[in-house]
């Protein structure tokens, strides 16, 4: 089988800018991917192009599909939720869950309705009635129960409070993912999606900076709690990123940058661990913001 | 099972449950109105009045013992012919219910982003258009037609049995008259043409909707007439200084009329000649005017110009499939 979604040189530009600069990625079945990458990296323009909301150059394909020329036959596997997406003020909860169970083939409307059960949504209350957390709840449970081969989620969790984002990528993984299922995932809050995610994609300034599944970075990745005595040392191996933490230097190591840096080699400087993807990210983008 | 069938079926489901109020509220409100205001006028006249007062062309015909049989007939003939007449304020509502549904059809889901929703489920942007227009075009018209109905019969009863109290029976004679049944077909034999009509404008209002970043009233309305103004000052420049002369009259009657008045029921009335109309007696002719209606679906303009309200309905397809939400 091949590639979920695949891009060869995938550009798109806005007029003179190029928010989307010739790319090049794959992402396979089975996989849960982060794509992450600061504001107006591109991400979301990635994202539309693979929906086939906008226009683009290069070559694109998902599920075996064009999605500039097939997106009604595409749309039948693929389900989102865009960052900016908002459910009309005037609709029902019942009606909602009615309208989807009516449109789409794969909708469990039981599904549906037990992530609603779990919530304070009622059948009668329309949108306009409802928090903004609310709002984000019935999206989420409209689109769970939809049984799409592709799941893209643009800041899926804005507005959610703490318990329900947990309780939600906790039923993404155990309810809703399975091998040939594919979901791709984009948010600030790198730090609640981290431990699900196989793969990740840093996208900066239209370009990827960074594509691996989350084996590779382990391996390849080393932050190093440098001792005190041995910071000239380990600076000498080039590591990626330093900062402190408790007046103790904690510095990122690239395996393969620094040809050949072994985890032996790296825990003789002091306390080694995987980095977290935020550290990971801040080292990758770093100077974005500069 | 979805079939293109049944996700058509829930998508004019979903304009209705977003426009409930205009199309079933409105035309609800406006009959009950009517009704409260005929039938209950009605009644209180003849509670009123111990006499009552028939006047045919100025002179009293009411006799005791009731109205002589000639106008009797007349009388039923008129009622069972013209009882639809009534509800004729609900045939202005509704074209400014769909004028105002068109405009916000394809632009307030852009506004609120909820387009972004909509677009992740499996219906392509042709079905979605397409439903908008059905729903302009036939499930407004049909619901204004039902309600226009249901009054005029309630207030027909109402007039009977008032009139059959005040000792003027004309239950068996109306009921006896075809035209009593014929004439809630002649109305409905009017959606054919109405939809042929207002096509140019549902499809103008669409393409509006669909293109505009803001302001869809302005760009719907206002870019017609601007343009007609500008048509009418350079006539009036090229006239005088060039003697030429461009037929502005046509440029108003033939694109901004077709685009922004087709949507009003009898709209083709303007190019009917009146006179066989006036000729009728004894209320309205429901093939008279069916026939008269329909004969101006000889002249190529209405064609042309449904035509052009499908192309443009195909450009707000492809509007609405292409355009960038942000």
């Amino acid at each position: 089988m091949s590639a979920v979604i695949s891009a060869r040189g995938l550009t798109k530009r806005y007029g003179k800018r190029v928010a989307v600069d010739g790319i090049d990625f794959e992402i396979a079945a089975g996989r849960i991917v982060g794509l992450i990458g600061p504001n107006g990296s591109g991400k979301t323009t990635t994202l539309k192009a693979a929906l086939g909301l906008i226009t683009f150059e290069g070559e694109l394909s998902v599920l075996d599909l064009d999605p500039r020329t097939q997106r009604d036959e595409l749309m039948k596997d693929v389900c989102f939720i865009a960052d900016v997406a908002i459910l009309p003020r005037w609709l029902r909860v019942k009606d909602a869950v009615d309208f989807v169970a009516g449109v789409h083939p794969r909708f469990d409307r039981s599904k549906a309705e037990r992530y609603i059960a779990h919530t304070k949504l009622t059948p009668t209350m329309k949108v306009k009635e409802m928090s903004k957390g609310m709002i984000v709840q019935l999206h989420l449970a409209l689109v769970m129960a939809i049984d799409a081969r592709l799941l893209v989620l643009d800041e899926p969790t804005l507005g959610l409070d703490i318990i329900y984002r947990k309780q939600f990528y906790q039923n993404l993984l155990e309810d809703y993912f399975d091998e040939h299922k594919t979901i791709v995932i984009t948010t600030h809050q790198v730090e609640e999606v981290e431990h699900i995610l196989t793969d990740l994609l840093f996208i900066r300034d239209g370009k990827i900076a960074l594509a691996a599944s989350m084996d590779e970075i382990g391996e390849r990745y080393v932050e190093v709690m440098v001792a005190g005595d041995k910071v000239a040392a380990a600076r000498a191996l080039q590591p990626i990123d330093e900062r402190t933490v408790f007046g103790k230097s904690v510095m990122l190591f690239d395996a393969l940058r620094a040809g050949g840096l072994s985890r032996t080699q790296l825990a003789a400087l002091g306390e080694v661990r995987n980095p977290s993807v935020a550290d990971l990210f801040v080292a990758t983008m770093k100077g974005t913001y500069a | 099972m979805t079939t293109p069938m049944s996700t058509m079926k829930w998508l004019i489901r979903r304009e209705l449950w977003e426009h409930k109020g205009a199309f079933f509220w409105a035309p609800l409100i406006v009959a009950a109105v009517l009704v409260l205001l005929f039938g209950g006028g009605f009644l209180y006249a003849i509670i009123a009045n111990p006499s009552f007062h028939v006047q045919v062309k100025g002179e009293e015909v009411l006799a005791v013992n009731g109205l002589p049989p000639a106008v009797l007939a007349k009388l039923a003939a008129a009622a069972a012919s013209s009882y639809l007449v009534i509800t004729a304020p609900l045939f202005f509502v509704l074209p400014v219910v769909v004028f105002f549904y068109c405009m916000a059809a394809l632009y307030d889901d852009r506004r609120d982003r909820s387009i972004l929703f909509w677009k992740s489920l499996p219906m392509s942007d042709a079905q979605t258009v397409l439903s908008k227009v059905a729903t302009a075009l036939l499930v407004a018209p049909l619901a204004t037609m039902a309600i226009g109905f249901a009054a005029s019969l309630i207030l027909l009863v109402i007039g009977l049995l008032g009139g059959a109290i005040k000792g003027i029976n004309l239950i068996a004679p109306v009921l006896a008259n075809v035209d009593f049944y014929l004439a809630p077909v002649y109305l409905l034999s009017f959606l054919p043409l109405y939809i042929l009509w207002a096509l140019p404008t549902v499809g103008w209002l669409l393409l509006v909707s669909s293109w505009a970043k803001s302001r869809v009233f302005l760009w719907a309305v206002g870019a017609p007439l601007v343009a007609l103004a500008i048509l009418a000052w350079f006539d009036f420049l090229a006239g005088r200084f060039a003697g030429v002369s461009m037929n502005v009259k046509w440029f108003g009657e033939e694109i901004v009329a077709r685009v922004l008045l087709g949507v009003f029921p009898g709209i083709w009335f303007g190019e009917v000649d009146g006179a066989a109309l006036a000729q009728q007696q004894a209320g309205l002719d429901g093939p008279l005017l069916l026939g008269t209606s329909y004969a101006t679906l000889g002249t190529p303009g209405v064609w042309i110009a449904a035509a052009a309200g499908c192309a443009m309905i195909y450009g707000a397809i492809r509007l609405r499939r292409w355009r960038d939400e942000g």
